[in-house]
């Protein structure tokens, strides 16, 4: 017969252990609403250009002049633009294209920030200061600019524009890593790792990596915001990716300006993609840097 | 009839003559050019800044932003336009009518053989203003275009060939100057005359640095008296020029304007909307798609509308080994074009199918398409179906695809290419469409490494120069690397030719030749359109009497300045 | 202090130095060559005799190194940065008519965004959390979403149809006319001043948050003191931190010029000299411009990052 403490026992089953990863959401969308529902609209989106291919009505490219500057309509929710093309498919492949060059180019970005910043930041002496005089002189050019002139040399497309946002956004955000990784190397347990023999690559990868990767979250989220801001600022000037890629950038400035008086959704469609995903991401970014940053921490 | 009748018969009829007259009076009033105001004008080529002042850097751009002040041996006559009854619209850059062709600084010309030469005689009393820190002011003699045309010829920038028809200048006295030519050119006066690089200045002005813009000095209408680097040229009256204008049978000195300043704006929105309140008097150049909402709110705009001054085309590479060596894949993928589609619902009716390689503003020289032979008649017809069957023939039933590049600087080109790719897709033809940087897209041409396909605007120019600057061998703006060593020989004939009739037979012939050819994809051209404000009075929409030159037309216009204030601008 | 102001200016010199060959080479890079676009003003093809005459008169047919060292030994024994492949205008003289509007409309900008930004991070900062926290908040965020060509256009284009006004394209210097002067640069400013905002006000907000939770500041709360003494007195001082950080951060549009205001709004900035050279490809021009550029957002960075040691007292320099 079973007592009492073991019907309790076998009642009382004991609580699931939620990852870390569960409980940050769970924070984020209790404490930070407006950055809950930025992470959301962004996922809409996300999950818009990946399948693409799927929801789209008609092609990006499905020229139809019959249909041309047609006002948004059942057929035609978004409307069509000059060439008679459906702007919905074109925005929704547009959302392929943004996240793609967005994600590529922040996470090349991210990438060369971390490598910059934590060998610089870590290994200091000559090296840093040499590094630290080379990104000081890319710094001080005038950001587009020197996206214009690097377009110049290898060319549109869309791969050359994502390198080339990616080297630029990715040696100014170095800085920042670096500043993170000083603040982490005078640490005592990097000096204990060091005293009792650890490999350098050991202590980056264990102590100092893990530390850091609050601020290069951060940085993340807000570069593919500011990819794709980027992108559509050398659309304007020429530089950008080359049509007939439905880019919103490239929509909003080319097709979108030209007719903006004979037909004013060319503009509003791509125009309030780029504005709502470019605020979903950056207050995401703000969100996260609530939670995240320890020095925010406590702060009701 | 009584003594009474016939006295109020006479006052009735006296009154009625003094009415009309007064009426006539006030209404000539009415259109009594005013001196003063300042013209904004937003000019073709609205874009772009002066790339040089200095007529030792071959620029073609040269006459533009020089024109005002700078004069030549001949310029159009404006009283040939349209507007005063004549048949010339004045739009060609490079191209004017030999019977509307005037002396400016040449009063008068003549072809005298034994040697072979050209006698002009100069006019008299022409004067350069006072330009200090440059020159005092002195008459012009035969002694500044002698100079100005040796300078020419000593540029190191200089066209290979341009005047090997020139012997030498020179100037038996102060108001002659004689060409001697080793032979006859039918360019003689185009290249130096009213052309793209022959302005006459002054010694004093390359002395003091030609190059600079604040030394600018010459005998015209106005002088040079700001340059803002990609934002304005200002234009001010000179005080002393010898120019007349007649109107309304009254001569006045001309110029009317204070001030002309031209506008550089690289944002067409902008344009449009300066334009539209009247911060433009005159904008020259407006694309068909914002003409109807420039209808509607500014209804009292006048217009007017001239067909593009170069054409469009997909040139097809004959020199590379490839599918374009075959005139019969060429001849298909013209047919395989809806040009007529393209021209009523992709351009909305404002264009023309058939343009190119002369222009309709060419008069004689110009052969519409309804007299063309039937082969040329074909490539303008939408024939998939015989497109795919020549493809067969030439070895490509299958199709095949190629590279073409564009210009991405070119917004028309960049909606225009995928269209035609999508007819071509119809016949197994597949287009990689590849966008080019301006720079990066010329210099392939130039340097010979563009693709086989390759999709462009050239300027037509003059009727000569249409033919000659693309279909003969060896030229830099022959991207087909169209060769016929025959069709050179004829063409160099052309250039011989005394009799203006033999040579439009002998133009004409050369034109349909290319054509059928088929180098290129011959493609609709666009309509463009000039706007102005009632305001600007004594123009109908002319843009150049010279070769890309406009000066002369802006020192005849005059601002009804009233008017302006009254419509509240 | 003085041995780091001396060591920092030290090394500007090799920074210069890198950026100086960074341009330098990287412009040459650009396909289509400045021989081809001269030549291709002709219709006749220019043979190899002629391209060579050509290149030799401008200069370019010495190898690189050469040419480098012609540049930039001309630039430190006689300030001369050479002159316009096209115009023959000497690049000094353009830099010095572009830049004081360049770095008018930057300082307008910087005083809109200023304007906009710090009331709203303090307002941010005081009343962290709270709806008008987020709205004050989504509202900058908002300014910098929306690409400032577009607003551009938006002012340029409906206005003019709506009630027959655009702005100004007449330029006139600001010490012949300010008036006029203003009337072209306050809406391109007020454009690009809100974009601004949104940094801005971030860095405030961030700031003026963590001022607060200082000791001293909830000391002075529970002694008492009224809210606004509190702020005013001890945190808005701290709030000088971010207007200074803004001042570093954009210092490169402060000389270098915004290129898409100055394009929507005809402002002859240093933003269109550098477009307009680097499709002409006028090489004298672009690395005058860059270096010029260069060594002052440098030097603006050094005055920035010393003014953190006055007003940051945490900040030490070794």
């Amino acid at each position: 017969m079973t007592s009492v403490a073991d019907t309790a026992l076998a009642q009382a089953k004991p609580r699931p252990r939620r990852g870390p990863f569960m409980d940050f959401v769970i924070r984020l969308f209790r404490e930070k609403p407006l950055g809950a529902a930025g992470a959301v609209v962004f996922m809409v989106f996300l999950f818009c250009g990946l399948f693409a291919d799927l929801l789209a009505p008609y092609g990006y490219n499905q020229i139809s002049l019959m249909n041309r500057l047609k006002p948004p309509s059942l057929a035609f929710p978004f409307g069509t633009d000059h060439s008679g093309r459906d702007m919905l498919s074109r925005c929704l492949y547009g959302a392929q294209l943004s996240v793609i060059i967005g994600f590529c180019a922040a996470g090349l970005a991210t990438v060369i920030s971390i490598v910059l910043g934590v060998l610089t930041g870590y290994l200091g002496g000559k090296f840093d200061m040499v590094v630290q005089r080379f990104v000081d002189a890319w710094m001080s050019f005038p950001e587009l600019i020197v996206l214009i002139v690097v377009v110049s040399v290898v060319g549109p497309g869309m791969p050359q524009i994502i390198v080339v946002l990616g080297l630029a956004l990715g040696i100014a955000g170095s800085r920042i890593v670096r500043g993170a990784v000083v603040s982490v190397r005078e640490n005592m347990y990097v000096h204990a790792a060091k005293s009792t023999g650890a490999k350098t690559a050991r202590i980056l990868w264990r102590h100092v990596l893990p530390n850091v990767m609050a601020p290069v979250i951060i940085l993340f989220t807000n570069r593919v915001a500011v990819a794709i801001l980027a992108e559509s600022g050398l659309s304007f000037l020429g530089f950008g990716v080359p049509p007939p890629a439905p880019t919103w950038g490239g929509m909003l400035s080319g097709s979108g300006r030209a007719y903006m008086y004979q037909g004013p959704w060319l503009a509003l469609a791509p125009g309030l993609c780029l504005t709502v995903v470019v605020y979903a991401i950056s207050v995401f970014g703000d969100a996260l840097r609530d939670l995240l940053d320890p020095r925010m921490r406590g702060s009701r | 009839m009584t003594e009474w009748k016939r006295f109020k018969n006479a006052l009735i009829a006296g009154t009625f003559a003094a009415g009309a007259w007064i009426g006539m009076a006030a209404a000539e009033n009415k259109d009594k050019p005013q001196y003063g105001g300042t013209l904004e004008v937003g000019t073709v080529y609205i874009t772009l800044s002066a790339l040089s002042f200095d007529p030792h850097d071959w620029n073609w751009k040269l006459n533009h932003d020089t024109g005002s002040y700078l004069e030549q041996l001949f310029v159009g006559d404006l009283s040939k336009a349209r507007r005063n009854g004549g048949k010339q619209a004045f739009v060609a850059d490079g191209y004017l009518a030999q019977d509307a062709i005037k002396g400016e600084l040449a009063e008068s010309w003549a072809w005298k053989d034994d040697p072979l030469r050209v006698e002009i005689k100069l006019r008299k009393g022409v004067m350069f203003p006072a330009k200090p820190g440059v020159m005092e002011s002195r008459e012009f003699t035969s002694a500044d275009v002698a100079y100005s045309f040796n300078r020419l010829i000593s540029s190191p920038k200089q066209q290979k060939g341009y005047f090997n028809h020139v012997e030498k200048v020179e100037t038996p006295d102060k108001h002659t100057v004689v060409f001697h030519m080793k032979y006859f050119h039918a360019e003689w006066d185009y290249r130096f005359g009213w052309g793209y690089y022959s302005p006459i200045y002054a010694k004093e002005m390359v002395d003091a640095g030609a190059t600079n813009w604040r030394n600018a000095v010459g005998t015209g209408p106005f002088q040079l008296t700001d340059f803002v680097q990609g934002n304005s040229n200002t234009y001010t009256k000179n005080a002393i020029y010898w120019g007349r204008e007649t109107i309304g049978g009254t001569e006045y000195k001309v110029p009317f304007l204070d001030k002309v300043v031209y506008r550089t704006i690289k944002d067409e929105a902008t344009w449009i909307a300066s334009l539209r309140t009247g911060k433009l008097d005159i904008l020259e150049a407006i694309r068909w798609q914002n003409v109807d909402s420039l209808k509607k709110s500014s209804p009292q705009l006048q217009w007017n509308r001239w067909l593009n001054q170069s054409g469009t085309f997909m040139a097809m590479r004959m020199d590379v080994d490839g599918p374009f060596k075959d005139i019969r894949v060429r001849r298909a993928l013209n047919m395989a074009v809806n040009k007529q589609e393209i021209v009523k619902a992709y351009y909305n009716g404002h264009a023309e199918l058939f343009a190119y390689p002369q222009h309709p503003d060419y008069g004689p020289y110009f052969e519409p398409l309804e007299s063309m032979p039937d082969s040329v008649k074909e490539l303008f017809t939408y024939n998939p179906e015989k497109a795919k069957k020549l493809l067969a023939e030439a070895g490509y039933p299958k199709g095949f695809t190629t590279k073409v590049q564009v210009c991405a600087c070119s917004p028309d080109h960049m909606d225009l290419l995928p269209l035609v790719a999508a007819y071509y897709e119809q016949v197994g033809v597949k287009l990689e469409i590849q966008p080019m940087e301006y720079g990066a897209f010329l210099g392939a041409m130039t340097s010979r490494t563009h693709a086989p396909a390759y999709f462009m605007n050239s300027g037509h120019v003059n009727p000569t120069r249409t033919i000659h600057k693309s279909f003969i061998t060896g030229e830099m703006w022959n991207p087909a690397g169209y060769t016929d060593p025959k069709y050179d020989e004829r063409m160099e004939l052309v250039f011989r030719q005394k009799d203006e009739a033999v040579r439009i037979r002998m133009l004409r012939e050369l034109t349909r030749e290319i054509l059928d050819q088929a180098p290129y994809v011959w493609m609709p051209i666009p309509y463009v359109y000039t706007a102005w404000w009632p305001w600007v009075k004594n123009y109908g929409g002319e843009l150049r009497v010279g070769a890309v030159r406009p000066g002369p037309i802006y020192a005849r216009i005059w601002l009804d300045q009233d008017m302006k204030k009254k419509m509240g601008f | 202090m003085q041995a780091y102001i001396a060591r920092r200016l030290l090394a500007l010199i090799p920074t210069l130095f890198f950026a100086s060959v960074i341009v330098f080479v990287t412009v040459r890079l650009i396909p289509g060559d400045i021989i081809d676009l001269m030549m291709s003003q002709n219709d006749i093809s220019a043979g190899k005799k002629d391209r060579e005459a050509l290149q030799a008169a401008l200069g370019l047919d010495k190898p690189m190194y050469i040419q480098y060292f012609h540049w930039i030994g001309a630039i430190l024994f006689s300030g001369d940065m050479g002159k316009s492949l096209w115009q023959n205008t000497p690049v000094t003289e353009q830099l010095l008519q572009r830049l004081p509007v360049t770095f008018e409309l930057g300082l307008l900008s910087l005083l809109v965004a200023l304007s906009v930004a710090i009331p709203i991070g303090v307002y941010s900062a005081i009343r962290q959390d709270t709806a008008g926290d987020y709205v004050t908040r989504s509202f900058s965020i908002l300014m910098l979403a929306v690409p400032s060509f577009w607003l551009g256009t938006l002012v340029m284009v409906f206005p003019a149809i709506w009630w027959g006004w655009s702005p100004q394209i007449r330029f006139v210097p600001f010490t012949q006319d300010p008036i006029q002067n203003l009337s072209q640069m306050i809406v391109p400013s007020i454009i690009l001043g809100c974009s601004l905002s949104a940094i801005t006000m971030r860095l405030t907000r961030t700031m003026m948050l963590e001022v607060l939770r200082q000791d001293y500041v909830r000391t002075a709360w529970a002694k008492g003191l009224s809210e606004k003494l509190v702020v005013m007195r001890h945190a808005l001082r701290n709030a000088l931190i971010p207007v200074v950080t803004l001042i570093g951060l954009q210092a490169p549009i402060l000389i270098g010029g915004a290129v898409i205001m100055e394009q929507i709004f005809v402002i002859p900035g240093m933003g269109l000299l550098l477009l307009e050279a680097v499709s002409q490809r006028d090489y004298p021009i672009i690395t005058g411009v860059f270096l010029v550029v260069g060594l002052a957002v440098m030097v603006i960075n050094l005055i920035v990052d010393l003014s953190y040691g006055l007003l940051d007292p945490k900040v030490r320099y070794r």
